[in-house]
């Protein structure tokens, strides 16, 4: 078990959500989405020089800024 | 009893579609999350009455996270709950997320109906939906449709009346993720599929290297159809009309009119050389419906045909991504993209989509910037049509100086205005190709929409000035500005009425230009200053609107400042 950001991890990598390091608001909003703690995601891709991180979970894909990415922390095998 | 229907469902899932099927009334639908932003309301016929159908802002859950989001809330809530019905779209190809919404309402004990939209998309990508199975475990009448088409719509309306309130227990956010997986199990079966064209584009159009090579070649591309398609309809349709038909028929018509006659002056104008132009008579026959048909409308087609297809197949929230960085800069994010593109048709429908936008900040600073550098179609087709006479140059530079002049704007904007600018949130949505019978319409809609705006402002504003130059009420004012027109533009003290009809109409303004005889430095200088300076006065008002008093002023001095440095830079500095 590795953990790493979201950021971090690196592209078409598979890993699930342990952790949310933000306030209530961005769980809700995220939660909304469907990115909750457990769930696998499969990051696509990172537009580098701090922009956004692109990841699919289940059969959306999601463009996320490169600070909301960096709160979300992944665990990979 | 129903009295009232709402629509409601996660973002682009397809409401509006759905909306205009069941009312007959047309409301422009997008492939992106946020093309309603306000609620819209029609009327559908059910049992030989009419009940009110409302289309609701797209929505992630009943708990708002945007504006639009909470419009969406509170309006479900006006109504007694035995008053209404709910009908919930669901993008069948994406079950699991829309079904967080549809537990939601059900659980707080809303009369549903699911609509599984876009049913024959999934099935395309190997999404197979169990409905009844669905209905059963839902314990709320489900429907597969596909609004594009009309497929399952009448059962739809048909099924309205079987909406009943279920109780169940309210979930927590938790328990409501693990019940969705449960019911997926269930209901849901994907087909195995290899990896299709579309797939791999959608995938290439979101990373770094392959992004930004299909950004570069999608832009040219869009530049060099609005162009060939604009040019096409002036050359093969309208200047013939004009040149050939109508020329000829007003000439014979004002044969044995006095030149120097007041009816002469409204309607035909000044004749250049003894003939009629229709780019400098300033006639409400004559140069009026010649810029609006003439010039504009063959450009707001091609625009609007581009812009349209860019929108429908779903490419523009991938640009939203690219240019996340740079927008960044501004304080902006990057589906602020997507307001300066429809800012680029018409200022009104782009400052109205900040919306999306989630701060005020970033609303003012993306409505400032729209106002000063984002030049419209008509001021655009006007630009290219009288400074491209002069070279591509020239023309170029306008939208170099704009593009320059915003990107040091919005970094101030950026650094000056107290807050941050949030981080961004976006769904991608797949490609999708929409029959051309939609897009169609949407462009047949647009089209119409300029037209009835544009036309009589167009007529009565050549009418008006023509009146007030006939009896030289002009000569005031013009007096007043030349020292700042001339002294600081080098433009000649005539320009002022030019500037100042750009209020009315940018189109006309520049129109307005065409007779002075400037040279191409002046209208350079003329029409990049009627590109920054106030916004014309249908813009003002949602500028006013959308920002409030305070800050409306605030963007108009930011204006008026910008447009002094940077006509006199031009006249001083850089075009000496």
């Amino acid at each position: 078990m590795k953990k790493t950001s979201l950021v971090h991890l690196k592209p078409n990598c598979r890993g699930r959500i342990s952790e949310i390091a933000g306030g209530v608001l961005l769980q809700n909003r995220l939660m909304s989405m469907g990115l909750y703690i457990g769930r696998e995601v499969i990051k696509l891709s990172y537009i580098g020089l701090r922009g956004p991180v692109v990841i699919k979970a289940g059969r959306s894909v999601l463009a996320l800024g490169h600070g909301m990415a960096a709160k979300i922390i992944i665990e990979t095998e | 009893m129903i009295k009232k229907i709402y629509l409601i469902g996660n973002p682009n899932v397809g409401k509006s579609v759905v909306f205009s099927r069941l009312t007959g009334v047309h409301v422009i639908s997008s492939n992106y999350p946020g093309t309603t932003i306000e609620f819209v309301k029609g009327y559908l016929g059910l049992g030989g009455k009419r009940i009110e159908v409302v289309d609701l802002p797209g929505a992630y859950s009943l708990e708002p996270s945007s504006g639009a989001e909470e419009v969406a809330v509170s309006l479900l809530k006006e109504y007694p709950k035995g008053e209404i019905a709910v009908i919930n779209i669901i993008d069948s190809t994406n079950l699991e997320r829309n079904l967080l919404l549809t537990l939601q309402l059900i659980e707080e004990g809303f009369p549903v109906i699911a609509c599984l939209n876009m049913c024959d998309d999934a099935v395309h990508r190997g999404v197979h939906i169990d409905a009844r199975k669905l209905e059963e475990i839902l314990c709320v009448p489900v429907i597969p449709t596909c609004a594009v088409t009309g497929a399952g719509i009448k059962s739809l309306i048909e099924r309205i009346k079987d909406i009943a309130p279920v109780r169940k227990t309210e979930l927590s956010h938790e328990e409501r993720w693990k019940e969705i997986g449960r019911i997926i199990e269930q209901v849901q079966r994907l087909e195995h599929r290899h990896h299709r064209l579309r797939e791999v584009l959608e995938d290439a159009s979101v990373r770094p290297l392959t992004g930004f090579i299909m950004a570069a070649g999608i832009i040219y591309l869009s530049f060099k159809i609005v162009r060939f398609v604009g040019e096409f309809i002036i050359n093969k349709i309208t200047d013939p009309i004009f040149y050939g038909t109508i020329q000829p028929l007003l000439e014979k018509m004002t044969l044995h009119w006095q030149e120097k006659s007041f009816l002469f002056h409204l309607l035909i104008g000044d004749l250049v050389n003894g003939k009629i132009d229709f780019k400098q008579s300033l006639g409400v026959l004559t140069t009026a419906p010649y810029i609006e048909f003439g010039m504009v409308l063959p450009y707001v087609i091609s625009f609007y045909f581009v812009l349209s297809l860019l929108e429908d197949i779903g490419y523009l929230p991938r640009l939203a991504i690219l240019l996340d960085n740079l927008l960044h800069r501004l304080g902006l994010h990057g589906y602020a993209i997507i307001p300066v593109l429809l800012g680029f048709g018409c200022n009104v429908p782009g400052i109205l989509s900040t919306r999306v936008l989630e701060s005020k900040r970033e609303r003012f600073i993306a409505a400032t910037i729209i106002s000063i550098g984002v030049p419209c179609v008509p001021l655009q087709a006007m630009i290219v049509g009288l400074l491209g006479a002069f070279g591509g140059f020239y023309a170029g530079g306008v939208y170099l100086t704009l593009f320059f002049v915003v990107m040091v704007l919005g970094w101030i904007l950026n650094k000056l205005l107290p807050g941050y600018s949030p981080e961004f949130l976006l769904e991608i949505p797949p490609y999708r190709f929409p029959p051309l019978a939609i897009l169609g319409r949407k462009l047949y809609f647009r089209i119409k929409g300029f037209l009835f705006e544009a036309v009589p402002i167009v007529l009565a504003g050549v009418l008006f000035i023509n009146i007030l130059l006939y009896f030289r009420l002009f000569d005031i004012v013009t007096g007043i500005f030349s020292p700042v027109i001339h002294g600081l533009f080098g433009l000649p003290k005539e320009a002022i009425v030019a500037l100042a009809i750009g209020f009315l109409r940018k189109d006309v303004a520049v129109g307005m230009l065409a007779p002075l005889g400037l040279s191409a430095k002046q209208l350079f200088i003329a029409t990049t200053l009627l590109a920054m300076s106030f916004p014309c006065i249908a813009t003002f008002i949602v500028l006013w609107k959308e920002l409030g008093v305070k800050d409306l002023i605030k963007s108009a001095l930011i204006m008026v400042t910008i447009s002094i440095i940077v006509g006199s830079a031009l006249n001083f500095v850089i075009l000496r």
